[in-house]
């Protein structure tokens, strides 16, 4: 038996393609059924329906033995996991984004934070670990602000200097007089495997993997 | 005011240090007859084995487990009145080393084992104790590949003894020989080393293919880096593997590295049939002072490795006495939950 964790995100229905290729199809529709575990149609597998920073987690401590998520909330999250698969689906940049015209805006590129003389940069965030390692590599003292959603307010409203968040287009960014200042980390989907499972289920997730991983 | 408020005011209230310190726990009764029922049944293999116990103290030098000879930056220190910088022990292989290369200096070959805990600092939510209860064994003074596999078949054997089936685990096998000799052979830094080690580690192929493309010059260096994401193979199909890396060999070091990997597998399917292996050249990581053979021991039910071990031929020369090593370990705390020991 295969545990699968997907996320209910916005690449649900490009996951749920991908595990399709492979065969598996959860017996059934996510989008009709209050149902949080689904079992694999036919298989020997079920699916976990879960928040998509809360896949790593899962996969880590075993309760999935695998899962899709994005690079974003594998590096956040810290889990010790295996990353075999680029999905290629859900493609952001994770970027470093201040107010047009703002000393950070101005500054960065000559190696000034843009921080107010006597205190750290402010940056808000829903990434404080990529957002705080990003800044340790640059040896810029920094003072994190964790939020949980509308991130570009934060920048707008004098909360922070700067913000660390997800930037598809780039539209919500230019409505709000931001621009991005640098980009951290290329973000796409990846296919998560508990490093037990990995070795212990290996016959069952080889070809799982390829089909998986290859053409349509 | 609510409840919670004049509890989280008044904390004089609260009894201090009501719970162990995060990442550690008491054993009471049945967990602790459970604990020491487990240990009993690895002891009395050990010991069947040719090795004989020995109790290293719970706190050592600091120095002896200095950075590139395993957990120094994870061990829990202090400085004792007198300002030596002390540890709480956080490998007991270190320890062992130590004990081997001094009062034991010049008695080859020695078969050692030991049970008790180590503390290391550990991320907060990973699930990882601080505190790990161990068991485990070093054979000393032996270099061949026979040396290698008597280790992995005794780490087999304990899982046996434990009750868990042969069928419920897995060892994954390499060599840390083959990376280093590639890593030589591509010029690597070491941040580019320690970039590799992450990648090949999570089976990161991707992310390993960027980093090979562009950073290591084309060759079969980068060639056979790329290979050790590959996912690893039963035993019986892993010839295939091997000769494919064989091929890819950038000189005699990584060569003289798989074959002594081969020699091993051979003399332990000879010496253990049974036992679950599987053939994984990206097995990379662990502690820093490994140089060849290395495995890592899986039981379904645990998420993560319940033990492992490997070869560390310049450990020893640390502290004055070079003679080459293999030993393991295993991770009481993953396992007692899963053992049904006789």
């Amino acid at each position: 038996m295969i545990t699968i964790a997907l996320p209910k995100g916005r690449t649900l229905q490009a996951t749920l393609e991908r595990f399709s290729r492979a065969g598996l199809l959860p017996e059934e529709d996510f989008a009709s059924t209050r149902k949080l575990i689904v079992p694999a149609r036919g298989a020997a597998a079920r699916f976990l329906l879960l928040k998509d920073p809360d896949v790593p987690l899962y996969v880590e401590r075993g309760a999935a033995d695998l899962g899709v998520c994005g690079l974003d909330h594998v590096l956040e999250s810290g889990a010790d996991l295996l990353v075999p698969l680029d999905l290629g689906f859900g493609t952001c940049r994770l970027c470093l984004a201040a107010p047009k015209d703002s000393a950070v805006a101005r500054g960065w590129r000559s190696g000034e934070s843009g921080a107010e003389r006597g205190r750290s940069l402010r940056v808000a965030t829903k990434y404080p670990r990529l957002a705080a390692r990003a800044f340790a590599r640059r040896g810029v003292p920094v003072d994190v602000v964790r939020l949980y959603g509308s991130v570009e307010l934060a920048a707008v409203s004098d909360l922070a200097d700067a913000i660390v968040d997800l930037v598809e287009t780039g539209r919500t960014l230019e409505d709000n007089g931001l621009v991005v200042v640098e980009e951290l980390l290329q973000v796409s989907a990846r296919l998560v495997v508990n490093r037990a499972s990995y070795r212990l289920k290996l016959e069952e997730l080889l070809p799982l993997l390829e089909r998986m991983g290859g053409p349509p | 005011m609510t409840p919670l408020d004049s509890r989280s005011n008044n904390a004089s209230e609260a009894p201090p240090r009501a719970a162990p310190p995060q990442g550690t726990q008491d054993l009471l009764f049945e967990a602790a007859r459970r604990l020491r029922r487990c240990e009993t049944a690895l002891a009395r293999v050990f010991e069947e084995h040719g090795f004989a116990e020995v109790i290293p103290p719970s706190i050592e030098s600091a120095e002896v487990f200095a950075d590139g000879a395993g957990s120094g930056a994870e061990a829990l220190r202090a400085v004792d009145r007198h300002g030596h910088l002390l540890a709480l022990r956080a490998d007991f292989t270190a320890q062992v080393a130590r004990i081997a290369a001094t009062r034991l200096s010049g008695i080859s070959p020695l078969r050692l084992y030991y049970r008790g805990s180590v503390v290391r600092e550990t991320a907060a939510g990973s699930g990882v104790p601080r505190e790990r209860l161990q068991a485990g064994c070093e054979l000393v003074g032996e270099a061949g590949p026979g040396a290698d596999a008597e280790m992995v078949a005794l780490a087999s054997a304990s899982l046996l003894a434990l009750g868990i089936p042969a069928g419920a685990a897995r060892i994954a096998v390499g060599t840390v020989g083959y990376f280093s000799a590639l890593i030589a052979a591509a010029g690597a830094s070491a941040r580019l080393a320690r970039a590799l080690t992450d990648a090949i580690d999570r089976k990161d192929l991707p992310g390993l293919t960027l980093l090979c493309t562009r950073e290591v010059p084309p060759g079969k260096a980068r060639e056979a880096l790329l290979m050790l994401a590959q996912p690893p193979r039963r035993q019986a199909e892993a010839s295939a593997l091997l000769s494919r890396a064989r091929d890819l060999s950038p000189g005699e070091p990584a060569s003289a590295a798989l074959q002594r990997l081969s020699a091993a597998l051979d003399l332990l399917q000879a010496r253990e049939p049974g036992a679950e292996l599987e053939v994984d050249l990206g097995e990379v990581r662990g502690l820093g002072y490994y140089t060849g053979l290395v495995f890592n021991l899986y039981a379904a039910g645990a998420p993560r490795a319940v033990g492992g071990g490997g070869r560390y031929d310049t450990l020893l020369g640390r502290f004055g006495d070079p003679r080459p090593a293999v030993g393991f370990s295993l991770d009481l705390d993953a396992l007692v939950p899963l053992a049904r020991p006789a």
